[in-house]
């Protein structure tokens, strides 16, 4: 069963090496969904076995999956088959055209898979040191899918990406180090930075962890997107091709927030209460989301409005860890639906951005009318992302408040809803005309069956998980969140 | 042996401040060149016994940090035509006035940090200094290159800190120095690359087309 572990590092990387053998586009974009797809199978079939095998160890411990992580896992498989189904879809033109060469669309291949190799490594590491490399290696990796066309403003793009998010994973290195420091040394070699270690040891310095907490927080939650360290993220989502962008928002932005739990359930178990962690979670989720909200309102290209809803939504999240198990609950499930619901948003609007021939939402018209599949996810999407029910996001917020209540946050609840009524209006604003405004003429385009199945599955999954959540995965959420807490 | 610790931490803080004061890049990669090969030696002059591990980690230290990585950016400054660093955001008298503050401070914090063994406060302290002109020449420069070396030296900094306070548990200071190869050289020197064929200038200030 452990061998899996080794299985999900190996796969991406044999689709990489295989790459280079292929000469047509199209077969290239094939053979990364299939590796995805190979990796789905995987979790499938580990899924089976899950409940009972849960945490397992394998390659002498340093590699290890428990509920939190396969959690992540599931999610982050779902955002990276949506995106390989759509990215033959968006790239066709090009392709076709010869916008996008061949030497182009391989190093793209190779940089999807790329991602999802140190994505998954940063999931299954259980040394908190590699953890940190596999994360600060998705920097280098994706940093240059956003430039696959190199034009000026992509590659400004790229370049405020490196550099922000390189400082902040040095600032994330210098959290590890200190949580190293912060440990007696037993001479127990590199096991001691193990998190199941970690997660259980005593004898902590605790003022140096609480350091090493704070800039593991500020460093990862640079790459998190978490205000006031966001800058990079409009910037990257918005010239990064439709793919990279959902993946960026789905699931790139969730990984590092994974990095901030496992420090975070570090601290809580060293310190016996949650009360310091929470505390800095409930601010910089606040900061996020208002932040957030004040630059929605003026948004005026739609792949920046979506980027800022990503701060925003990662605000919730954080909030989340901060209201206590049933506020970790909620994040968790929030995570999937955030998740879900970018992927769809950010596919609407990088096609309809190709459509239209601009991403500016004044030149969007009508998309229900001129483009009805990419319209009504573009409508679906925003709708469930700015939390109408019967979507699931509604859901996840519902119990977000819920557990605010129980832990007597009002003046944090009060700020959330603001800042969320604040969102909502100034995102409807936007929608509306872009939706159902008088659609000029639009070249007639044919929508292939993968796009169907991405923009119906991903709307499906939405209405299901807001109106049903299976007893299986709510028992699954639920040891997942108390691994966040780390009091056990 | 004191002494020749002395020497080095001195270099330490003459690298800073002449890094922090100059606007010549070639001397300025030369110069990080100089600091990556005392931060090399720091570890072998204070540490004793010495490991095989200590050994090795040095060695790449040097050869990383003083070879390596001056030679590949020399090549691309060769590559990018430029000279010097020109008025940048905050001035060389302000930065050089800045760095004495800094390390005024680094120094008083430093004695007030948790880390037991007193001995290696002064290393602590400069290895604080050392991150913060890093930082400062990341937000005060205007070439692609010269955040580049400020990174380099951000970098050196926290590898300092890290062979005095995170020695004891391996494979910790080691996963700093790939940050170093990946980050500054393969990431940075790829963009600065793409820059530069897109631009014809590697000049950071002057992207401002995304805003708002």
């Amino acid at each position: 069963m452990s061998g899996l572990l080794i299985l999900f590092l190996l796969i991406p990387l044999v689709g990489i090496g295989a790459l280079f053998f292929v000469r047509r586009g199209s077969v290239m974009f094939m053979l990364s969904l299939g590796a995805v797809l190979l990796d789905v199978l995987c979790l499938l079939v580990g899924i089976s076995g899950l409940p009972t095998c849960l945490p397992m160890q394998t390659a002498g411990g340093w590699l290890y999956l428990d509920h939190l992580s396969a959690w992540h896992l599931l999610v982050m498989l779902l955002v990276f088959t949506a995106g390989s189904l759509f990215a033959p879809v968006y790239f066709r033109d090009d392709l076709g055209s010869g916008r996008l060469s061949l030497t182009a669309a391989r190093r793209y291949n190779q940089l999807w898979l790329g991602s999802l190799w140190t994505m998954t490594l940063t999931l299954l590491a259980n040394n908190i040191g590699l953890m940190w490399v596999g994360m600060e290696a998705t920097t280098l990796v994706t940093a240059f899918l956003v430039s696959i066309y190199p034009k000026p403003a992509a590659i400004e793009a790229m370049w405020k990406y490196l550099i922000i998010c390189s400082v902040g994973i040095a600032f994330a290195f210098i959290g590890t180090m200190l949580v190293a420091a912060s440990l007696p040394a037993t001479g127990e070699g590199s096991q001691q930075l193990f998190w199941t270690q970690l997660s259980v040891a005593g004898g902590y310095n605790l003022l140096l962890l609480k350091a090493a907490f704070l800039f593991s927080l500020v460093g990862f939650g640079t790459k998190a997107g978490l205000a006031p360290m966001h800058t990079w993220l409009p910037d990257a989502h918005s010239q990064a091709p439709g793919p990279v962008s959902a993946m960026f928002s789905g699931f790139m932005l969730n990984a590092a927030l994974y990095c901030i739990m496992r420090h975070g359930a570090i601290v809580n178990h060293a310190l016996g209460s949650d009360q310091f962690t929470s505390r800095l979670y409930i601010i910089f989720g606040l900061v996020s989301i208002v932040v957030s909200a004040a630059f929605i309102i003026y948004q005026h290209d739609i792949k920046r409005l979506l980027a800022y809803h990503s701060v925003e939504h990662l605000g919730i999240i954080t909030l989340g860890l901060g209201l206590g198990p049933v506020g970790c609950f909620a994040a968790l499930l929030h995570t999937l639906n955030h998740s879900l619901c970018k992927s769809l948003s950010f596919f609407a609007a990088g096609r309809l951005g190709q459509l239209y021939g601009s991403h500016e939402m004044g030149r969007i018209r009508g998309a229900l009318h001129g483009a009805p599949l990419w319209g009504i996810a573009l409508v679906g999407s925003l709708l469930a992302l700015i939390g109408v029910a019967p979507f699931s996001i509604f859901i996840s917020e519902y119990l977000l408040v819920k557990a605010g209540i129980d832990r007597q946050a009002i003046v944090a609840l009060v700020i959330f809803l603001l800042g969320s009524g604040v969102v909502f209006v100034a995102a409807l604003e936007h929608l509306i005309p872009m939706a159902w405004g008088t659609a000029g003429d639009l070249p007639e385009k044919r929508c292939s069956l993968s796009a169907v199945a991405v923009v119906v599955g991903l709307l499906g999954l939405l209405l299901f998980f807001g109106l049903y959540l299976p007893v299986p995965i709510q028992n699954f959420l639920t040891r997942a969140a108390a691994l966040i807490g780390g009091l056990s | 042996m004191l002494t020749l610790m002395s020497l080095l931490l001195f270099l330490l803080v003459l690298t800073n401040l002449t890094l922090l004061g100059s606007s010549r890049l070639a001397f300025c990669i030369r110069i990080v060149a100089l600091q990556g090969v005392v931060l090399g030696l720091i570890p072998l002059v204070g540490l004793q016994p010495l490991s095989l591990r200590h050994g090795l980690l040095s060695l790449t230290a040097i050869v990383l940090k003083g070879g390596v990585f001056p030679w590949l950016l020399l090549r691309s400054l060769r590559v990018a035509r430029v000279k010097r660093e020109v008025e940048p955001f905050i001035g060389f008298n302000v930065s050089l006035s800045i760095g004495f503050f800094a390390l005024i401070s680094s120094v008083v914090f430093a004695s007030k940090l948790p880390f037991g063994g007193h001995k290696d406060t002064l290393i602590i302290a400069l290895a604080l200094f050392t991150m913060i002109t890093g930082l400062l020449l990341l937000i005060s420069r205007h070439k692609a290159l010269s955040m580049v070396l400020g990174y380099l030296v951000l970098e050196n900094g926290i590898y300092c800190l890290g062979t005095v306070v995170a020695d004891h548990i391996p494979m910790v200071v080691e996963f700093g120095v790939l940050l170093d190869v990946w980050v500054a050289v393969f990431g940075m020197g790829i963009a600065m690359y793409q820059i530069n064929r897109e631009f014809d200038h590697t000049d950071v200030d002057r992207l401002t087309e995304l805003r708002g």
